[in-house]
């Protein structure tokens, strides 16, 4: 499994809005939730809460990767959204967050899936990479940035 | 015989005195140490001051193909699985696609440059086809050079598997020059799958019956290293026999036994490495034997230009292609592009038109060492700068200066790790170190000392440190680095942060990690506390799972004020 296989191109949002950490939360628990019931989307945007409970998942560098667990799915999913205005995400550094990565995965949370975060958290981590994701110019762009390095995660 | 053999003894014992020798200066001096065996063996052979006439190429083929399957088999067996995972495609498609397109484009310009007749030019540009496993291996790991993971395991694994592809097409051209066929037919084709196949398939039965092999017997301890590269040289011979390509073979029996569990593993990498050299200054200096470097002036503008095409225009251009869907960056392209550095297989594979008695083999071979000595001196002397000005190199970390790897009988799984402290050692200010770190012994002006104490640690003392080896890095930082791990270290500190006052079962029940029932209800922070007590320390790790968390920062009244959560990558 690799990145590319947690995303779709319409899984991939440039120039969104949102005004506070919640309703961020909330666009993209829409995005992540592929059954498509306000029932299942209700449970991921709660999982994504709960875990901002316990510290935000907010990286350095104005990176975030909230990430939760739902019954309703039944396999990894992901979905990332550049922001058209920074957002105060709770990160230590203080900085606002504009570039975010959603990952819902099934409830018995393997450590397969563990290993996307360490990817993703490695992958973010790489100011080339998230300095070509604030340039390109459109969704496609970003998709292709974003799964073009695909041997990167297969690790 | 009798009487001649002390002499000849004393001259090879001398060559192998002076190649490593020079390895000294070529350390110091930054040339390419593989240059530097070639030139031992210009210097001792019939154009040098040595006056050795050699000019066996059947022996100095031999020599040479022994040699290398120890080279490769050895190159596999220290790969491990997660590096060759992480580039096997990029390096996999460099290795078979690369080579087919670096020897067109080879071929092409000494045909409209040089005039040389197809069958030739192809001939040259197949042998000048494989990146040069020693010298990569050797610039990117002792060489100095950190460059990213992901590109030293593409170049790495690349040029470990590139050979059986350059040899099964010089062995091919040589097979339709000498037998007047003038295409290329489905013989070929079901040549290389023959080869291919048998290489893979005998390579991976070899890899298993020889851990089979050596865990089964009881025998001298001593004894398995050599047991070992003896089975090794059985798989290539063996697979060789059967009309497969035993340098695939042996590199693939390396890759699966390197990454199994072998008895006395540490060992027979030890072992591996010091034949690895040998290998090495056996194969250049027989190669550099065998030329004549008095005949090099009469292909000297051939030689330098296609050596100069091949690293300007063929190796790069047939990098971009191979690499294009693989989302490299554009420096990485240039670095993988520029590492394409030719060495004794090309000399080797050279030597099989002089051996079949091909048309023109001679001035083939010639062209090789100066194509070959281009790319070393050209290539190999500018990577490292090279590597920075593309801004690849990661920061510099200095490691260990000794590693002592212990094959130790239990589960323990320890290294003794040894480093010199300086005078910046980030670990001079501490009072402690983190519980993973077990110091064995202070050595000082080479008295050990008694005290363990940290406080009493001195720039130039020598610690030695039990350690696991996938600790290693971490000690790496806490140590040796010119200053303590930065906040965003995230191997260190962990990926993400945890909020101390966090009640660790909603934190396990998230990770789908278990604690114990009476540790319910306690926050992450007294988690902490109670299991590390008063001597807590910036940089202690304890295991919840799947998970492990990381003591971030203390305040000023030494309680925890930052927790990590850093997601653990099995060893």
């Amino acid at each position: 499994m690799q990145i590319i296989d947690l995303l779709t191109p319409a899984r991939v949002l440039v120039d969104v809005r949102a005004s506070s950490k919640k309703r961020l939360l909330e666009a993209l628990a829409g995005l992540l939730d592929e059954r498509g019931t306000p029932d299942s989307e209700r449970a991921i945007f709660e999982s994504l809460v709960r875990r901002e409970r316990l510290g935000s998942t907010g990286l350095a560098h104005g990176i975030a990767i909230p990430h939760g667990r739902s019954a309703d799915v039944t396999r990894a999913v992901g979905a990332f959204m550049r922001l058209a205005e920074p957002l105060e995400f709770d990160s230590l550094d203080r900085q606002r967050v504009d570039l975010v990565f959603g990952l819902v995965v099934p409830e018995h949370f393997t450590d397969q899936h563990l290993m996307f975060l360490a990817d993703l958290a490695e992958l973010f981590s790489d100011a080339a990479i998230t300095a070509r994701l604030r340039a390109a110019p459109d969704a496609a762009t970003v998709y292709g940035i974003l799964t073009g390095g695909r041997e990167r995660n297969a690790a | 015989m009798i009487e001649t053999y002390n002499g000849v003894l004393i001259v090879v014992a001398l060559l192998a005195i002076v190649s490593i020798v020079s390895t000294l200066f070529s350390l110091r001096a930054g040339a390419p140490i593989l240059l530097v065996f070639l030139v031992v063996g210009f210097m001792a052979g019939e154009d040098g001051l040595g006056n050795i006439n050699f000019d066996n190429a059947e022996a100095a083929f031999v020599i040479g193909s022994i040699a290398l399957a120890l080279v490769l088999f050895d190159s596999g067996f220290g790969t491990p699985w997660r590096i060759f995972r992480l580039a096997a495609a990029p390096a996999l498609t460099l290795a078979t696609v690369g080579v087919i397109l670096t020897a067109g484009l080879v071929a092409t310009a000494a045909h409209v440059l040089f005039g040389l007749d197809w069958p030739q030019a192809l001939l040259l540009g197949a042998i000048v086809g494989s990146t040069d496993a020693a010298a990569v291996f050797f610039l990117l790991r002792v060489g100095g050079i950190r460059v990213r993971e992901r590109v030293r395991a593409t170049l790495e694994v690349e040029s470990g598997s590139n050979d059986p592809m350059a040899i099964f097409l010089v062995l091919g051209l040589v097979a339709l020059l000498r037998s007047d066929a003038d295409a290329i037919g489905l013989e070929t084709l079901s040549l290389f799958a023959t080869q291919m196949g048998l290489g893979l398939a005998l390579g991976f039965a070899g890899g298993h019956a020889i851990v089979r092999i050596v865990n089964r017997l009881e025998l001298e301890g001593a004894l398995y290293p050599l047991l070992v590269a003896a089975l090794a040289l059985a798989v290539f011979s063996a697979t060789n026999l059967a009309g497969g390509s035993g340098f695939l073979a042996v590199y693939v029996a390396g890759l699966v036994a390197g990454n199994r569990r072998i008895r006395r593993g540490n060992e027979l990498k030890r072992f591996q490495q010091g034949l690895t050299w040998l290998a090495q200054i056996a194969m250049f200096v027989t190669l550099g034997l065998l030329a004549t470097p008095s005949e090099f002036p009469a292909v000297l503008v051939p030689g330098i230009v296609l050596g100069l095409v091949l690293a300007f225009v063929a190796r790069p251009l047939a990098t971009v292609a191979c690499l294009l869907p693989f989302g490299f960056s554009r420096a990485e392209h240039a670095f993988v592009g520029w590492v394409g550095l030719r060495g004794a297989v090309s000399i080797l594979l050279a030597i099989l038109p002089v051996a079949y008695g091909i048309d023109g083999g001679q001035m083939l071979l010639n062209l090789t060492f100066l194509i070959v000595l281009v790319s070393l001196v050209v290539q190999g002397w500018s990577i490292a700068p090279l590597a920075r000005a593309l801004k690849l190199v990661i920061p510099e970390r200095a490691g260990a200066i000794e590693r002592i790897q212990l094959d130790l009988p239990s589960e323990a799984a320890h290294e003794l790790v040894a480093y010199r402290l300086h005078d910046d050692s980030p670990i001079l200010g501490r009072s402690a170190l983190p519980r993973w770190v077990k110091p064995a012994l202070i050595v000082r002006d080479g008295q050990s000392i008694r005290s363990m104490r940290l406080d009493r640690l001195r720039a130039g003392d020598v610690i030695y440190v039990f350690v696991r080896p996938h600790r290693i890095p971490l000690l790496d930082r806490l140590i040796a680095s010119p200053r303590p791990p930065e906040p965003g270290d995230r191997e260190f500190f962990g990926e993400f942060e945890i909020a101390p006052e966090t009640p660790i079962d909603e934190l396990a029940d998230f990770y789908g990690a278990i604690v114990n029932q009476d540790k319910r209800g306690q926050t992450v922070r007294r988690f902490l506390e109670r299991e590390f007590g008063d001597a807590v320390e910036v940089g202690d790790r304890i295991g919840l799972g799947p998970i492990e968390l990381v003591v971030r920062r203390l305040d000023e009244e030494r309680r925890i004020a930052e927790v990590g959560l850093s997601i653990t990558r099995r060893p």
